[in-house]
C-alpha cells in the first residue's frame, strides 16, 4: 500500500449555479505522475485551485499526507507543501526573479526583504536541477520557458513536495516538452508528486503514471497507465464518444492567389520586430494554417493583414487592391473579416447588448441606418434572424454579450463575420477556450466559408485541430516564416520547424 | 420592449433610492449641527416653490445644468471623462461676450455670431484636453480639471483688466448690447428663452443617441481595441466627442451669459460643472434621466439657498448630498453591475 | 526693475517658499506613489486634503495644540480616503467618478463643519501657526542656511519622508507586496498575499500623507481655513506622480517645480512687477499638463492601474 500525498474526496465547487466540480475525488500517490485529463470547461484547473486554496469547496474533503486539511488560501497551501504553476504565469514582469520569490514567503529579516540569501539559495537550487535561472533577471527579459522554470523553481523553494502544473506544455514545442519531461521524472525521482493538467493524449501516454478523467465537471474514472490503456479508451471518457472530427477532404481546388503577402515586416506593442520578411499567399477557396510556439508574430501577423496595425515595410495585394497600412475600415469594406484571438477585449464590446455587436461592422450601411439615424426595427429582426441561424442561447438582443457563454459569443463573432460573405478570413485562435460541441461547430462554419470560395488565414496553438483544417500549414518562429508543408504532414517536422529549424528546400513561393 | 420599460422602472427606482439615502445622511448632519432636518428640508422644499419668482429661478437653474449635464453626458458614454464643464462654460461665456461687445454688426448676425464663437471657443477648449489625450495620452481628468483653473484666472484677468466695465468698478464686463440679449419669457421674472433653447439641446441629445455618431461614441466607450477592430476611427470620434461635449457648455455659458446677466462676471460658474457631473451620472447618462436629475437638483439650489436664509444650516450641505449622491450612484451601479455578471454563470477557469 | 530681480535677496527669498511650497505638493504624492504603486488611482486627494485642513485647524484652534491638530488631521485623511478604498477596492467602482464624488463631498463636508463650528464670522478665527525653526549652525551658511535651514518643522518631517518612502518602496517586504499588487494581482494572491488588504493599506497611507499636507496648510503654511485653501494641489499631486513615473525622488523634483511656479509667481507680485496677477496664478495648472504631456508617452504605468481585482474573474 503505497501512501497518498493527497486524497480529495467528493469535492463540489459551484460558479453562480453551475457546478464546475460535481463531487468528485481524486488521488495522488506519492512519488508518481497523475495526468489529470479533459477538455477545456471539464473542471481540472477548478480542481487544483480548490487543492491550491484559490478556491473553497461547497462540499468534500481534502487529505494531504494522510491527515485532514482545511486548504483555505494559497498560503496554506504552501505551507503543506502544494505549489502550483500555473497556465498564465504569475509572475510581475518589472520585479526580478528574487523578488518574485520573496513575494511568497516571509522574510528571515522581519519586515526587511532578505534577498541577498534568497537569491544565493535560489541560485543552488537552480544549479542543482540545472534550470540556469539568474535570480537577478527581471521577468520580462525571459523568454517563456525560462519563465516556466522560474515558476517550477519558485514551488521548489518554497518546499513544494506535491507540484501542481496547469497545462504546461501549451507553450513548449514538442522537442522542449520532451526536455521538459526528463525535468519531470528528475523531479518524480527525487520523492516529488506531480500533478500534470492536460487535454493532450499523447503527454499522458508518454509521462504519466495514473490518470483522472474529468468531463462536465464530474470524475469519469482513474486508470493505471499500463500497456492496456489505449488512446481511444482515453478518449471516449474524455468527449464521452467515439469518433472525435472527421472532416472531408477539400473536394474544390483552391483558386487563384486572392492574398498576398509580400515582405511584411513590423514591429510589437513593445516596439520590436515581430514579423521578418514575411511572404505568404492564400489562395481562394483555401485554408492556411499557420503554426507556431504562442507569441512568434501570428497575433501582429493577424493584426497587419487587417489593418489593425502599421506595416513598416512590404506589400499586402487583395486581389487587385493594394492594402498595406490602409486603415481597419479600408480593410472591413473590401471584405477582409477577422475573428480576432481576444474575444473579450476585441472581438466584442462586452457590456454591449448582443444585437449592437452583431452589426458592429456595418451600423452606418442600409438597413440598419437610414440619414444618419439608426433603425432599431431592422437591428432587432437581423439579430433575431442570425439568432436563430446560428443557434445562439440568449433571451434577447437587449442582453450585453457578457452574458453569453464563451461558445455563443464566438458564435456572435462568427457570425458577424461569416455573414458578410468575406473574400479573406483571418481566424486567430477560433477555438481556443471552447467546450468541444461549440469548437467543432465553429471549424464547420471556417470549412463552409473556404467552400464559398473565401481565402482563410487560421491561427491555432492546436496543431491536431491545423491539421484537420488545413490545406497547407505554414509554420512562423521568431517573426520568420519557416516553411509551409502540403496537407498531411509529419506533425514531428512541423515541431522542428516551430523551434526554429528552418526547411531545407523552403517552399515559399511569391 | 417590456424588457426595457422594466430596466428603466427599475434604475428609476434605483436613482430614488439613492437619492433617498444622500437627504438621509444629509438629515444625520443637519442633527448633528443642531438643526431640524425635517424643517430644514420643508424649508427647503417650499423655498423652492413659494411663489412665482421662486418658480422662474428653478427654471432658471434648470437651464444651465441641464444643458451642461448633457455635455458632459456625450463624453462620459464615450468614457472620456471630462471634467472640465466649468471651464468650457466660461470660455464660451467669455467668446460669446467678447463678440457682443466687441464685433459692430447688426443684431440679426451678431446674435447667431456669439452662439456660434461659444461653440467654436468652449469646442476647442474641450478638443484641447481630447487632442493631448489622442496625442500623447496625457490623462483627461487631469487636463480638463487643470483646464478649468486656468479657464477661471483667465476670466479674473478679463474682469479686473481688458475687459472691465469702464463705467464701474466692479469685476465685471459691460453689458451686451440689448438687441442680442435673452428675453425673458414673462415682464417681471427672470425666466427667459434659453428655455427654449434647452429643449431644443434635449431633443437633440435623444437623436445623437439614435444615430450612427452616437453609435460610435458609445462603441468607444467600450473600448478602444473593440472600436478600432470595428472600423472607427478612435482618436478622431475622442476628438469629436470632446468638441460636442465641449460646445454644448459653452452654449450654456451663452445662454446664462446673454439670458441672465448680459455680461461675464467674476465666479459666474459657480458650481455648475460639478452639478452637471452629478445629475450626468444620476441621470445614468439617460438625456430623461438627466432631465429629472436637473430639476431635483435646481430645486436644491433654490431651496437650498432659501433653507439657509430661514434656518442655520448652511448652505454647504447641498454640496455634500451631491458628493453622497454619486457615491451612491456609483456604489450602486457596481452593485449591479454585479448581478449581471452572477448570471452569467460562467464556469471555471479552464479555458 | 530687472535691478530688483536680480538680487541675492530676491534668490534666497524665491528659493526658500519654493521648498515652503513644494511640501504640500511633495507630501501628498509621496503618499499618492504607494496607492497608485498599488494600482489604484485616487483623485479624491484634494477633498483628503480639505477634509485634513479644517480638522487639523479646527482642532488646533479649539485645543491650541499644533501638533494634536497635524495628528487629527492626518486620522482624517486615513479616515477619509478609507471611504475611496471602499469604493474603489471593495465595491469595484469606477475610480476617476469615486475620486471625483470623494472631492465634492469632502469640498461640501469641509466647508459644512468648519461653519457649524465656527459659524459665521466678521473675522475669520485664525491661530499662531508653526514656525520657522533655524537649525543651529547650519542656518547661518551664507544664503543656503535661509534657503534650506529656517522652515518650519513640518517642512523638515517632510523632506524626512523622502527618503523613508523609497526605503520602504525598495527595502521592505510591505512595499514589494504594494509594487506585486499594482502589477500582477493575481500571482500576489496566489502567492497568499491579499491583494485586497495591501490596497487597503496603501490608499490609507496615502490619506495619511494627504490629510497631513491638508493640515500643512492651514496651520504651517497659513493660520487660518477657506474653503479654497487647497486650491488644487490634490490634482497637482496626483499628476506630479504620473509625472514622476512613481518614483519618489522624481516626485520631489516635480513638486519643486511646482513650488517653484508658485513662489515665483508669489514673489514677482510682491515686487510688483506688471504681470496680471491673475496669469501668474495660472502657471501651476499650465504646467501641470505641460509636465503630463511630456510624462504620459513614457510613464511606464503599474499594469494593473484602475483594475479592480477579483479573483473569481480574469
Amino acid at each position: 500500500m503505497e501512501e497518498l500525498a493527497v486524497k480529495m474526496q467528493g469535492i463540489t465547487k459551484i460558479f453562480n449555479q453551475v457546478k464546475a466540480n460535481d463531487c468528485v475525488d481524486f488521488s495522488l500517490r506519492k512519488g508518481s505522475i497523475h495526468g489529470l485529463l479533459g477538455e477545456n470547461g471539464a473542471g481540472k484547473t477548478t480542481l487544483m485551485n480548490v487543492l491550491y486554496g484559490l478556491y473553497q469547496q461547497e462540499a468534500g474533503d481534502i487529505f494531504i499526507h494522510g491527515a485532514k486539511a482545511e486548504v483555505d488560501s494559497p498560503l496554506k497551501a504552501i505551507s503543506l507543501g502544494i505549489g502550483m504553476v500555473h497556465q498564465h504565469f504569475m509572475l510581475a514582469r518589472p520585479l526580478t526573479v528574487v523578488e518574485n520569490v520573496m513575494l511568497g514567503r516571509k522574510s528571515r529579516r522581519g519586515i526587511l526583504l532578505d534577498t541577498k540569501e534568497t537569491a544565493r539559495e535560489l541560485q543552488t537550487l537552480s544549479d542543482k536541477y540545472g534550470m540556469g535561472v539568474d535570480p537577478y533577471s527581471k521577468i520580462w527579459q525571459l523568454s517563456v520557458g525560462e519563465q516556466q522554470r522560474v515558476e517550477i523553481l519558485t514551488a521548489l523553494y518554497m518546499g513544494a513536495d506535491i507540484l501542481l502544473l496547469d497545462e504546461p506544455t501549451a507553450v513548449l514545442t514538442p522537442q522542449e516538452t520532451n526536455l521538459f519531461f526528463d525535468t519531470l521524472r528528475q523531479m518524480r525521482d527525487d520523492g516529488k508528486s506531480i500533478v500534470l493538467i492536460t487535454h493532450k493524449l499523447e503527454e499522458i501516454i508518454a509521462i504519466v503514471d495514473e490518470v483522472t478523467v474529468l468531463r462536465d465537471g464530474k470524475m469519469i474514472g482513474t486508470l493505471n497507465m499500463d500497456e492496456s490503456v489505449t488512446k481511444d479508451q482515453l478518449t471516449r471518457m474524455m468527449v464521452g464518444r467515439d469518433v472525435l472530427f472527421n472532416f472531408k477532404e477539400n473536394t474544390r481546388a483552391p483558386g487563384a492567389v486572392r492574398y498576398c503577402l509580400k515582405n511584411l515586416c513590423a514591429r510589437n506593442a513593445k516596439g520590436v520586430a515581430a514579423l521578418k520578411n514575411f511572404s505568404l499567399d492564400i489562395r481562394e477557396g483555401e485554408i492556411v494554417g499557420l503554426a507556431g510556439v504562442d507569441g512568434n508574430g501570428q497575433s501582429e501577423l493577424c493584426e497587419v493583414l487587417t489593418g489593425l496595425r502599421p506595416l513598416d515595410a512590404g506589400e499586402i495585394t487583395l486581389d487587385d487592391e493594394k492594402m498595406a497600412n490602409r486603415p481597419p475600415a479600408y480593410f472591413i469594406s473590401h471584405g477582409v473579416c477577422h475573428i480576432p484571438e481576444d474575444r473579450h477585449t476585441t472581438g466584442l464590446a462586452m457590456n454591449w447588448d448582443l444585437e449592437l455587436n452583431l452589426i458592429l461592422k456595418c451600423f452606418y450601411k442600409a438597413p440598419f441606418a437610414k440619414h444618419g439615424l439608426l433603425c432599431k426595427k431592422a437591428i432587432e429582426e437581423y439579430w433575431e434572424k442570425t439568432r436563430a441561424a446560428y443557434q445562439i442561447k440568449a433571451n434577447c438582443g437587449g442582453d450585453t454579450a457578457r452574458s453569453l457563454s464563451g461558445g455563443n459569443q464566438q458564435k456572435v463573432i462568427l457570425a458577424r463575420e461569416i455573414e458578410s460573405e468575406p473574400k479573406v478570413l483571418i481566424a486567430n485562435q477560433p477555438t481556443r477556450g471552447l467546450d468541444v460541441g461549440a469548437a467543432e461547430y465553429v471549424r464547420q462554419k471556417l470549412l463552409n466559408t473556404r467552400g464559398n470560395g473565401a481565402a482563410l488565414l487560421v491561427v491555432s496553438a492546436d496543431l491536431e485541430e491545423l491539421l484537420q483544417l488545413s490545406d497547407r500549414i505554414a509554420v512562423i518562429y521568431g517573426g520568420e516564416l519557416m516553411g509551409i508543408l502540403e496537407r498531411g504532414a509529419d506533425p514531428y517536422q512541423i515541431g522542428e520547424l516551430m523551434m526554429g529549424k528552418k526547411q531545407e528546400v523552403s517552399v515559399c513561393e511569391a | 420592449m417590456k424588457l426595457d420599460l422594466q430596466k428603466t422602472g427599475n434604475k428609476a427606482a434605483g436613482a430614488v433610492a439613492m437619492v433617498a439615502a444622500a437627504l438621509l445622511v444629509g438629515a444625520v448632519l443637519v442633527m448633528i449641527s443642531g438643526n431640524n432636518p425635517l424643517e430644514a428640508y420643508s424649508t427647503l422644499l417650499s423655498g423652492a416653490f413659494s411663489s412665482k419668482q421662486r418658480v422662474s429661478e428653478l427654471f432658471v437653474k434648470l437651464v444651465p445644468v441641464m444643458i451642461m449635464g448633457l455635455g458632459i453626458s456625450v463624453a462620459y458614454r464615450a468614457q472620456l471623462w471630462n471634467i472640465g464643464a466649468e471651464g468650457q462654460f466660461i470660455i464660451g461665456s467669455i467668446a460669446a461676450t467678447a463678440v457682443g461687445l466687441y464685433v459692430k454688426l447688426p443684431p440679426v448676425l451678431l446674435a447667431p455670431l456669439t452662439l456660434l464663437a461659444a461653440i467654436a471657443a468652449a469646442g476647442g477648449w474641450a478638443l484641447l484636453a481630447g487632442f493631448l489625450k489622442v496625442r500623447f495620452h496625457a490623462n483627461e481628468v487631469i487636463t480638463t480639471l487643470m483646464l478649468n483653473y486656468i479657464a477661471d484666472y483667465f476670466l479674473d484677468f478679463l474682469v479686473y483688466g481688458p475687459m472691465m466695465d469702464p463705467a464701474g468698478q466692479l469685476p465685471q464686463s459691460a453689458m451686451v448690447p440689448e438687441g442680442i440679449q435673452i428675453k425673458a419669457i414673462f415682464s417681471g421674472l427672470r425666466v427667459h428663452y434659453g428655455l427654449a433653447i434647452m429643449v431644443v439641446v434635449f431633443i437633440l441629445t435623444v437623436l445623437l443617441w439614435r444615430s450612427t455618431l452616437g453609435y460610435r461614441i458609445n462603441l468607444i466607450g467600450q473600448g478602444e481595441r473593440v472600436s478600432t477592430y470595428a472600423g472607427v476611427n478612435v482618436k478622431r470620434t475622442i476628438l469629436l466627442t470632446m468638441f460636442i461635449s465641449g460646445a454644448v457648455a459653452g452654449v450654456a455659458g451663452w445662454i446664462e451669459t446673454f439670458g441672465l446677466q448680459y455680461r461675464i462676471m467674476e465666479n459666474m460658474a459657480g458650481s455648475y460643472g460639478n452639478i452637471a457631473t452629478v445629475v450626468a451620472l444620476l441621470g445614468a447618462l439617460h438625456p430623461c434621466g438627466i432631465a429629472v436629475a436637473s430639476f431635483f437638483f435646481s430645486i436644491l439650489l433654490v431651496g437650498g439657498a432659501s433653507m439657509q436664509r430661514m434656518t442655520n444650516v448652511p448652505y454647504s450641505i447641498v454640496d455634500v448630498i451631491q458628493g453622497l449622491i454619486i457615491i451612491f450612484v456609483i456604489a450602486g451601479i457596481v452593485g449591479q453591475g454585479r448581478k449581471t455578471v452572477k448570471r452569467a454563470g460562467r464556469i471555471g477557469k479552464d479555458a | 526693475m530687472l535691478e530688483k530681480i536680480f538680487t541675492t535677496g530676491f534668490f534666497v527669498s524665491l528659493l526658500a517658499s519654493t521648498i515652503r511650497l513644494a511640501t504640500p505638493i511633495m507630501v501628498p504624492a509621496l503618499g499618492q506613489i504607494y496607492t497608485q504603486r498599488a494600482g489604484i488611482l485616487n483623485l479624491g486627494v484634494e477633498g483628503t486634503m480639505l477634509m485634513g485642513a479644517v480638522t487639523g485647524f479646527a482642532v488646533a484652534c479649539l485645543t491650541g495644540s499644533l501638533w494634536l491638530g497635524l495628528l487629527c488631521g492626518m486620522l482624517t485623511g486615513m479616515l477619509w480616503s478609507a471611504i475611496m478604498a471602499w469604493l474603489s477596492i471593495t465595491m469595484k467602482a469606477n475610480q476617476v467618478i469615486a475620486g471625483l464624488g470623494m472631492n465634492i463631498l469632502g469640498a461640501g463636508l469641509a466647508a459644512y463643519i468648519y461653519r457649524v463650528i465656527f459659524g459665521v464670522q466678521s473675522l475669520p478665527p485664525a491661530i499662531t501657526a508653526f514656525q520657522s525653526i533655524s537649525v543651529p549652525g547650519l542656518s547661518d551658511i551664507p544664503i543656503l542656511g535661509a534657503v534650506f535651514f529656517q522652515h518650519n518643522a513640518l517642512v523638515y518631517l517632510g523632506f524626512l519622508l523622502l527618503p523613508l518612502n523609497w526605503f520602504i518602496l525598495e527595502k521592505t517586504t510591505f512595499g514589494l507586496k504594494i509594487k506585486a499588487v499594482g502589477e500582477h494581482p493575481r500571482a500576489a494572491d496566489s502567492k497568499g498575499v491579499s491583494v485586497a488588504g495591501v490596497r487597503y493599506a496603501a490608499v490609507l497611507i496615502g490619506g495619511l500623507y494627504a490629510g497631513a499636507a491638508g493640515a500643512f496648510m492651514t496651520i504651517a503654511y497659513l493660520n487660518t481655513f477657506t474653503e479654497a485653501v487647497i486650491g488644487g494641489r490634490g490634482y497637482i499631486a496626483v499628476a506630479v506622480v504620473i509625472f514622476a513615473r512613481f518614483l519618489p525622488v522624481r516626485a520631489m523634483w516635480g513638486a519643486l517645480l511646482f513650488g517653484f511656479a508658485s513662489a515665483l509667481q508669489m514673489r514677482l507680485q510682491a515686487l510688483g512687477v506688471a504681470i496680471a496677477n491673475q496669469l501668474m496664478l495660472m502657471l501651476p495648472y499650465i504646467m501641470t499638463i505641460i509636465a503630463l504631456v511630456f510624462a504620459s508617452n513614457k510613464a511606464e504605468f503599474p499594469s494593473a492601474y484602475t483594475i479592480p481585482y477579483s479573483r473569481m474573474e480574469r
